[in-house]
């Protein structure tokens, strides 16, 4: 029963990627200028390669049979080149990938680790002065517009009392090879002499992206933490569990806890795509190699075949995410797995 | 009964006004009520209160502080910007853009969106199914990033970008109302009804319509605030309103050089749409916890 | 010696349109061994009675009495933990829709593990848990179900009603209580369950000297079951007293409805004639009637009735009324 639940699950992972792929296709066709361009990148080709080309992308056949030769290009790695650095654009994106993933990575961790407890406090003592803080605050944090909020701690912190950098992942002193992508494990894997200067500057970069765009799933994991343990708290079972003459605490770790954090786990999963959203922003103001920078950078230079990868790239892996998501919490929850097979 | 009915005491309330009542006891929400009527108003007269014309170039008064500052005017409330530009002048002209063109995407939204709820929540069959499906798909994906593609697709300006965060928000609400409409058909009273013989179109308009609308009032404050965000966001990455247009996200952006020189012109209009959206947002949480008060009672 | 002693317990809640009453001025009293029943429509306000006597209404509810004693002991003097200390140990309760009360997230075993007090069992700490395990199978079997191993091992979706019912009862009775208060526990169980609930109930009382509130709307069922009974009407209690005299000989007018529509007792009930209702429905919360209230449905209402009656006394059966019925029969 579980097994045909993540057959379909499968299924429309599968499903989903064909669209993606169709809908880049497409776009292929929807921007202006000439198709072919907007598939390899090659801006002129001379005329030597010109007809080698169509002959390759299948430009003279219909258009099935061009999606076709268009996806047999993705699944073989040749994702055309960038019309504004003449690179693969599947290399670029490996570069930058890994540095958005690292701030969102980070972003989540704190959005948790501070997010999930201070909803706990604020519904546990909602009636208190320090509940209705907590929910002030988060609502506060709600609105801000990230860019905005970039920038008032730019003022504050790096310009105003010099704390932190403007920009980059790490100074330009330290040379770090890039194993992973990810600069904190790649600084510690580098072995250099100077790796712990190296580390804590890293850090110091990496400090206020990472707390700007932390800044809204942490207050949505307040708010949603705090409205999911006061609905578990009304159930039938918690007061069950109280006249049974378990304590207060006993019965919010043992029941409360459980039930509650089932829907924050996957609160937690579906707040990635919002991230990923927000990071191109935060990027673009902190001058973070990301791949929202170099997508924005892309989209206003129009080169696209970069904007073809990149939002493939993207696209993909915020679903990936939730559907993943949604399997975990469907794996984990006992209540959802009957609803699974029922 | 009739003779006893001088020592009843009445308390008849219609779901409205319960509503009202409850709304009217949160001080959050009245406060943020007020400051939305505050930004509709000036939303809309705004061009008649601009003390000067938004897009006057003054090349004597070029970055001018606020006037509270030492060097700054009290003829320029709020100071200049770079092209010499009254501050509070343009400050309300970005009222219409950033507020303004948020409430009519949304509403647009909204209305849209109820067409194809209504479709997706009363059709069964494979359709409707595959067409959830979708849905459920275009919902994974955030707002803004659809927007951004968009954009990206038909190219930056102001009407591009009213059609994308339409567009971007139509999922929500689709979803939303179909998921009401689905938990409306469930109940006992729409048995009842369709015993009598009712219709699908009397069912729609008789029952799910007054049990669905605060819901929907909701969903359209929630919408908002999003709307107005991605406005701005839009703005500030240069893919929405376009220069020399007023609109508040842009107005951080072009303020974005002069970081050192007056950070007043990146604060005020950040501020603008912070207040904004933290006044629908206190709107959207109040009438939540109003909507969920009256129906627990 | 009386276990509940409660006198005059009034329930007020507050509301946006003021202070409700929903109790009014009920007494209850509960012998050890003896089953007692408390019958009423629903919004009779029994369930807040029982809620009230476990502890578990929230701070919008303010309570009332002249007397709340359980064994003796006033519990509205004591501070809260001491409270939640002497109920939890001696009273215990099952409710109407036993599946929404287990934890989802829970096995059984789990449940049934915590219901069991330490002090109960046997051997030091290193045993513990085997222990437990023991008298969780134990409870289980004495509740009537069998196939203990499935059970434990199952999560509360995958039982049914009246299984679900059963773990609550071996949930309760794993501290052995000197109460049980069952709130409408058959409601949503199948007619055989319910007949299978009730004997083990009664079993229990018998076996073990377990008193319990039997709390439900249906008068037949709780006829059978209980050595006591009282009947409320919108949070007034109406009658009070012997479960077979009261049946035999009603004094309230409620009371007599109640009896007169179950047609059980109606041995001459004659086929496709009408059974006997009061006219009308039970007024809303917000819309109580002054003084006795069942006053706008009653067939013997009188101007008095706009004044709460008085519970009077006839060798321990209670009723208030001013215009009872066997006074009419004996004018």
């Amino acid at each position: 029963m579980i097994w045909h639940y993540l057959i379909r699950r499968l299924f429309l992972l599968s499903f989903v990627f064909f669209a993606l792929t169709c809908f880049a296709f497409s776009l292929g066709h929807l921007f202006p200028g000439d198709p072919l361009v907007n598939f390899s990148g090659i801006s002129q080709p001379d005329d030597e390669l010109l007809p080698v080309l169509v002959q390759q992308y299948r430009l003279d056949d219909g258009y099935l049979q061009q999606y076709i030769a268009f996806l047999q290009r993705i699944l073989q790695g040749d994702w055309g080149l960038s019309l504004a650095s003449q690179q693969p654009v599947l290399f670029e994106l490996t570069q930058v990938f890994p540095a958005t993933l690292e701030l969102v990575a980070y972003a989540l961790l704190i959005s948790f680790v501070l997010g999930v407890p201070l909803g706990l406090l604020a519904a546990i003592k909602a009636s208190h002065w320090s509940g209705r803080v907590i929910s002030t605050i988060a609502l506060l944090g709600y609105s801000l517009p990230i860019f905005w909020w970039a920038l008032l701690m730019i003022m504050l912190f790096s310009i105003g009392l010099g704390w932190f950098p403007t920009s980059g992942r790490i100074s330009v002193l330290y040379e770090i090879p890039s194993v992973t992508g990810f600069m904190l494990p790649d600084i510690l894997l580098s072995g250099q002499t100077y790796w712990q200067a190296a580390f804590q500057d890293a850090i110091r970069h990496l400090w206020l992206p990472a707390f700007v765009l932390a800044t809204y799933p942490t207050t949505v994991m307040i708010r949603f933490t705090r409205d999911a343990m006061l609905n578990v708290w009304q159930q039938s079972y918690i007061k069950t569990a109280r006249a049974k003459g378990l304590s207060r605490s006993q019965v919010l770790y043992r029941h409360g806890l459980r039930n509650a954090m089932l829907p924050v786990m996957r609160q937690l999963g579906l707040q990635f795509s919002t991230l990923v959203t927000l990071a191109m922003i935060s990027e673009l103001i902190f001058s973070w190699p990301g791949i929202g920078l170099w997508l924005l950078d892309s989209i206003s230079q129009r080169n696209y075949p970069a904007i073809q990868g990149g939002l493939l790239v993207i696209s993909s892996l915020v679903i990936l995410v939730n559907i993943l998501m949604d399997v975990l919490h469907t794996l984990f929850n006992p209540l959802a797995r009957k609803q699974a097979n029922g | 009964m009739a003779k006893f009915q001088w020592l009843y005491h009445k308390t008849e309330h219609g779901p409205l006004s319960q509503l009202w009542a409850s709304f009217r006891q949160q001080h959050s929400a009245v406060i943020g009520l007020m400051l939305f009527g505050f930004f509709a108003l000036i939303a809309l007269f705004g061009p008649v209160l601009t003390p000067y014309d938004p897009y006057l170039q003054n090349p004597d008064a070029l970055l001018l502080p606020p006037s509270w500052d030492d060097m700054g005017d009290v003829r320029y409330l709020l100071g200049t910007d770079d092209l010499g530009r009254d501050q509070l002048s343009r400050l309300i002209k970005g009222a219409s853009y950033t507020f303004g063109i948020a409430l009519i995407t949304a509403l647009g939204a909204m209305f849209l969106g109820l067409l194809l709820g209504v479709l997706a929540g009363m059709s069964k069959g494979f359709r409707a199914s595959a067409f959830n499906h979708v849905l459920d798909l275009a919902l994974t994906i955030p707002s803004l990033l659809l927007a951004i593609i968009i954009v990206a697709i038909l190219g930056p300006g102001l009407i591009n970008t009213i059609w994308a965060i339409m567009l971007a928000l139509l999922p929500h609400f689709v979803h939303g109302v179909r998921n009401t409409i689905l938990q409306q058909l469930e109940q006992e009273y729409v048995i009842a009804y369709r015993l009598d013989g009712a219709n699908n179109w009397q069912i729609l308009r008789y029952v799910i319509f007054p049990n669905t609308w605060e819901q929907l009032t909701v969903l359209f404050s929630m919408a908002l605030s999003t709307a107005i965000l991605d406005i701005a966001a839009l703005g500030f990455l240069g893919l929405g309103a376009q220069a020399p247009a007023a609109e508040w996200g842009l107005m951080v952006a072009d303020a974005l050089d002069l970081i050192y020189l007056s950070p007043w012109s990146i604060a005020l209009p950040g501020l603008l749409i912070f207040i904004a959206v933290l006044s629908v947002n206190l709107v959207s949480d109040g009438l939540r916890t109003a909507v969920r008060k009256r129906q627990e009672s | 010696m009386l276990l509940l002693d409660i006198r005059n317990l009034t329930l007020e809640l507050e509301t946006s349109q003021g202070l409700i009453r929903a109790v009014d001025r009920v007494s209850l009293s509960l012998r050890e061994g003896e089953i007692r029943g408390l019958v009423g429509e629903s919004g009779s306000g029994k369930s807040l009675i029982a809620k009230a006597i476990v502890g578990v209404l929230n701070q919008r509810w303010r309570i009332k009495a002249d007397r709340f004693h359980w064994c003796g002991v006033d519990l509205l003097q004591l501070p809260y933990d001491q409270q939640r200390k002497i109920i939890g140990r001696d009273i215990a309760m099952i409710y109407q829709e036993p599946s929404k009360c287990l934890d989802p997230t829970a096995l059984i075993a789990e449940q049934l593990h915590e219901s069991i007090p330490n002090q109960l069992l046997k051997g030091g700490w290193w045993n513990r848990t085997r222990e437990k395990r023991k008298k969780a199978i134990a409870l289980l079997h004495k509740v009537g179900i069998k196939e203990h191993q499935s059970v434990l091992e199952s999560y509360p979706y995958q039982l049914s009603e009246g299984v679900c019912q059963k773990v609550m009862i071996a949930m309760a009775i794993a501290k052995n209580p000197k109460l049980l208060i069952a709130d409408e526990p058959t409601t949503a169980l199948e007619a055989s369950t319910q007949a299978q609930l009730f004997r083990l109930i009664s079993s229990l009382n018998q076996l073990k000297g377990m008193s319990v509130l039997l709390i439900s709307n249906e008068l037949d069922s709780i006829a059978r079951y209980t050595h006591r009974l009282s009947v409320l009407y919108c949070g007034q209690l109406v009658e009070s007293g012997e479960t077979a005299k009261l049946l035999a000989q009603p004094f309230h007018p409620y009371t007599n409805a109640l009896i007169k529509s179950v047609p059980e007792f109606q041995p001459e009930l004659v086929p496709k004639s009408q059974l006997y209702a009061l006219p009308g429905s039970i007024p809303t919360l917000q819309h109580l009637p002054v003084g006795c209230r069942l006053g706008p449905r009653c067939p013997n209402a009188r101007k008095e009735c706009v004044h709460t009656p008085a519970l009077e006394r006839k060798q321990h059966h209670f009723y208030s009324c001013h215009f009872p019925l066997q006074y009419k029969e004996s004018e």
